[in-house]
């Protein structure tokens, strides 16, 4: 009887000790704050990026709009030309 | 003894299994370091995304501010050709909007009402007219708008000016006679307003009593008697008293 107490002893030891051994391997404070501050220069950057993009589509209809505007110029000027004779 | 064995099995099992559940909730070392690359990686992609955009941007912006240069070069070289200033063009866009808003407004009238605005309409007549034969009529965007408004107004002053008629019918089934015919809604809806019929339609009307089936007489516009209405009028009312037989009691009056 004394020599299965003995074993089942050892078995709780050994195994206590090696769950003890796994959990210990967590992240320090330090590491988990610089997580989350990587986390927060990832988000910024993706917000950065959605209003450029954004500035980006405002700027294309702009040029648009320009370069229709100079068209239509163009094309004013010769139907003028045209108008007056020339 | 066998009590102590059995206790330890049960703490045994409960450490088993309330170990991974507590375990869960932290994030192991190894879990860290793949979310720090991952993220690291992401970081580096998006700060050359962003890097990319920003030249795009700058390059768009120096792009528009050359075209806003061209475009105003391009429209003083057409305006040089014309003859005109900036000013002039705006100016002249300026008054056309305005011309555009009021016939608009003049437009949502009906026919009656737009009448009262006859002085007006022949003011803006004139005026579109100047316009077309403007030089800055020649560029097409005002050239089309100055057309398209000079037809609005045009269509105005025609359902002004064309004229309203109506067909004498039977005395027997539709009782006409100028006061009946001046009283219907549709001319003047005011019997008094029968002058008015006669002295437009002249030329078949000798006496206001007689009017004849199937004459289409021409119904003027207006709402009141003109000067020279109400004296045809009044001579019609005195030559029916004076024709009147001298009784004693007084004569019905009879109707035009």
């Amino acid at each position: 009887m004394k020599k299965i107490i003995n074993i089942t002893l050892a078995v709780f030891i050994l195994a206590g000790s090696l769950m003890l051994a796994s959990c210990s391997s967590t992240p320090s404070e330090e590491e988990m704050m610089q997580l989350k501050n990587l986390k927060q220069q990832v988000a910024d950057l993706e917000k950065q990026i959605a209003e450029k993009k954004s500035e980006k589509a405002a700027l294309e209809k702009q040029i648009a709009e320009k370069n229709g505007r100079l068209q239509q110029c163009q094309s004013d000027q010769e139907a003028v030309k045209k108008g007056l004779g020339q | 003894m066998k009590k102590v064995l059995l206790l330890s099995l049960v703490v045994f099992a409960l450490f088993v299994t309330v170990a991974p559940l507590i375990a869960q909730d932290e994030m192991t070392k190894e879990q860290w370091q793949e979310q720090m690359k991952s993220l690291k990686e992401k970081q580096t992609a998006l700060q050359a995304d962003l890097t990319k955009l920003n030249g795009e941007i700058d390059g768009m912006k120096t792009q528009s501010t050359k075209l806003d240069a061209d475009v105003l070069a391009c429209e003083d070289a057409l305006y040089a050709l014309l003859g005109v200033t900036r000013a002039d063009v705006e100016a002249f866009d300026k008054e056309l909007t305005q011309m555009e808003n009021r016939v608009a407004e003049l437009q949502r009238m009906s026919d009656a009402e737009l009448v009262n605005y006859k002085d007006e309409l022949a003011k803006l007549d004139a005026r579109i007219k100047e316009m077309a034969a403007s030089k800055i009529s020649l560029i097409p965007r005002y050239g089309d708008r100055v057309k398209a408004l000079q037809d609005k107004i045009t269509g105005l002053l025609n359902s002004i000016q064309k004229e309203k008629t109506y067909t004498v019918g039977t005395w027997g089934r539709d009782r006409d006679c100028l006061w009946n015919i001046a009283k219907k809604k549709d001319i003047y809806a005011n019997a008094w307003m029968w002058p008015k019929i006669w002295q437009g339609n002249r030329d078949m009307i000798k006496d206001p009593d007689v009017i004849k089936p199937k004459w289409v007489l021409k119904i003027p516009d207006g709402k009141e008697l003109s000067k020279e209405e109400k004296s045809a009028a009044n001579r019609y009312y005195r030559q029916k008293v004076a024709a009147a037989p001298a009784e004693p009691k007084p004569v019905e009056e009879k109707k035009p």
